[in-house]
Order: C-alpha cells, then structure tokens, then sequence
C-alpha cells in the first residue's frame, strides 16, 4: 500500500485509485494498413519491467481523472506525477 | 419519473453521534469545460462553482460541491417542498446550459441518497472503514472528499466541524447504513 498525490485532489491511499498500464503508447495512424502481428503488439504488448516505469493511472474512487506516472515497480517508489497531455519529467 | 420514496426509514441517535437520512432533496449534477459556465451558475443560482478542489460554495438555498475540475454537485440545503419545485430547477439549467451547448445537466436526485451525520466522533467512525486521512479535512469548513467508505463510493461534505452531509449511490444506501450503524456502536 502507497500514498499516491493525485494532481487534481492531493494526497490519497492507493485503494481509491486503479493502474491503467503502461503509458505513452502512441495508437498506429493506419491500423488497415498493420499485419496481425503489428496490430496484436500494440494492442497486448507491455514491457513490464522492473524498475522505472511509466504508468497510467486513474483516480476511479475519486475525480475519476486520469493521469501519468513514473513508479519503480520493484520498490513503489513514485519518481513523478504530471497530467495527461503534459511531458514527462526528467528523474 | 423520478423515484422520491425514502431509501432508508428513521434516524438513529448514538452517544454524540445523530445519523438521519435527508429527504427530498434536490440533487443535480453539473459538467463543463466552458468558461462561460460560471458566470451562467451564476447567474441562475446566485452561486459560482468553486475552483479550488475539494471545497464548496453554499448560499442560502444551494450548495455546490466541487467533485472534479470540470464537475460538481448542486443539492438543496432545505427540503424541497413539491414536485414542480425540482422540475422548474432542472429545466431552467437545462435550457440555459444543457441546450445551448454550455455543459451537461443532470438530475441525480434519485440516483443518490444523502445521509447527515452529526457529533463529534463521526470522523472516528468514518475512519473506522474508510482510507482518507480526515485531519486536515474536519477543520476546513466547507470542505469536499470523495473516498470509500467500507468499499462503497461516497461524497463527503463537511458543513462544519461534526456536521457532515454524505452522498451515497441509493443501490448501496441501506448496506452502508446498516454498517455506520453497526459501527457507531463500538465508538
């Protein structure tokens, strides 16, 4: 269990919010154009790895807002917390 | 046709704890991205949404809770006397809002039930169930939460210090009643 500082309601136990993955996944211009396999690798493909990570994350419990953020999946610590549409930190 | 029926029977009294459902109450539920939003709420409630998150604007008649930056809750501080009262509201933001593509109005006055508890040890039985940390939180006057209360989405607002008003989905209205009261007994 972590605290997570939600960017529109502050500071929050992590049971009010819900991981939506890995973040930055850019959607293909043409999917038409995409074999099976391209399609299938940016629709289930994640790297899932252990440390630094970016993630999506949404206060489901809360504002029901969604934001990124960067967490080291091997301890929780959170790096960074920035809005959606805004670039990432440098940590 | 909106269901009125009371979802929960009776209030209860605890030592320095009161739980009485509040009922009816208009409750309508407000979204936009506009800037001229405000100054519309303003303009037709005699109130403007707050900004700042997780704190609300009362006047005599309405209070306006702030839920996300482009949401918020307008519920009746009194009861509401007939029908026709609830109706004329909705349409009247409908018109001015929702038809002149200004955000979306919604009347969820059925669709959450709003519960009133009362004492000084009511943040010891929220806190009994629920993961927010009510510190800074019962002080502030005014002040807005949405958290989970024994696994149960709900709406805190803090009228004052020991004078709370909650909003609850009306499916999960007696589940939670049944527990705050189960728990107000061990505090």
């Amino acid at each position: 269990m972590f605290v997570i500082n939600c960017p529109f309601c502050g500071e929050r136990d992590q049971s009010e919010f819900s991981s939506g993955g890995e973040a930055h996944i850019i959607r293909p211009k043409q999917p038409t154009e995409l074999s099976d396999d391209q399609w299938a690798e940016y629709l289930f493909m994640r790297k899932n790895i252990k440390g630094v990570q970016f993630e999506r994350w949404n206060h489901a419990h809360g504002c029901r807002k969604w934001f990124n953020m960067i967490r080291d999946t091997s301890n929780d610590k959170i790096h960074a917390i920035y809005k959606m549409g805004e670039k990432p930190p440098i940590v | 046709m909106l269901n009125l029926e009371t979802s929960i029977q009776g209030n209860k009294s605890y030592n320095n704890l009161t739980i009485s459902e509040v009922e009816p109450v208009i409750k309508i539920n407000l979204r936009s991205k506009k800037r001229e939003f405000s100054a519309k709420i303003g303009k037709i409630l005699s109130i403007i949404p707050p900004v700042e998150s997780n704190m609300s604007s009362i006047n005599d008649n309405y209070s306006l809770l702030w839920l996300s930056p482009d949401e918020w809750l307008l519920y009746s501080n009194n009861k509401i006397s007939n029908y026709e009262e609830q109706i004329n509201l909705e349409d009247k933001l409908f018109n001015q809002i929702s038809k002149l593509n200004q955000g979306a109005v919604t009347n969820v006055t059925d669709h959450l039930v709003m519960i009133n508890l009362n004492g000084n040890k009511i943040y010891d039985l929220l806190s009994k169930g629920c993961p927010f940390n009510f510190n800074d939180f019962m002080s502030k006057k005014g002040s807005v939460a949405q958290t989970i209360v024994n696994h149960t989405d709900v709406i805190l607002h803090n009228i004052n210090e020991g004078n709370l008003n909650l909003f609850v989905r009306r499916s999960f209205s007696k589940h939670l009643w049944s527990w705050i009261n189960d728990s107000a007994r061990f505090i």
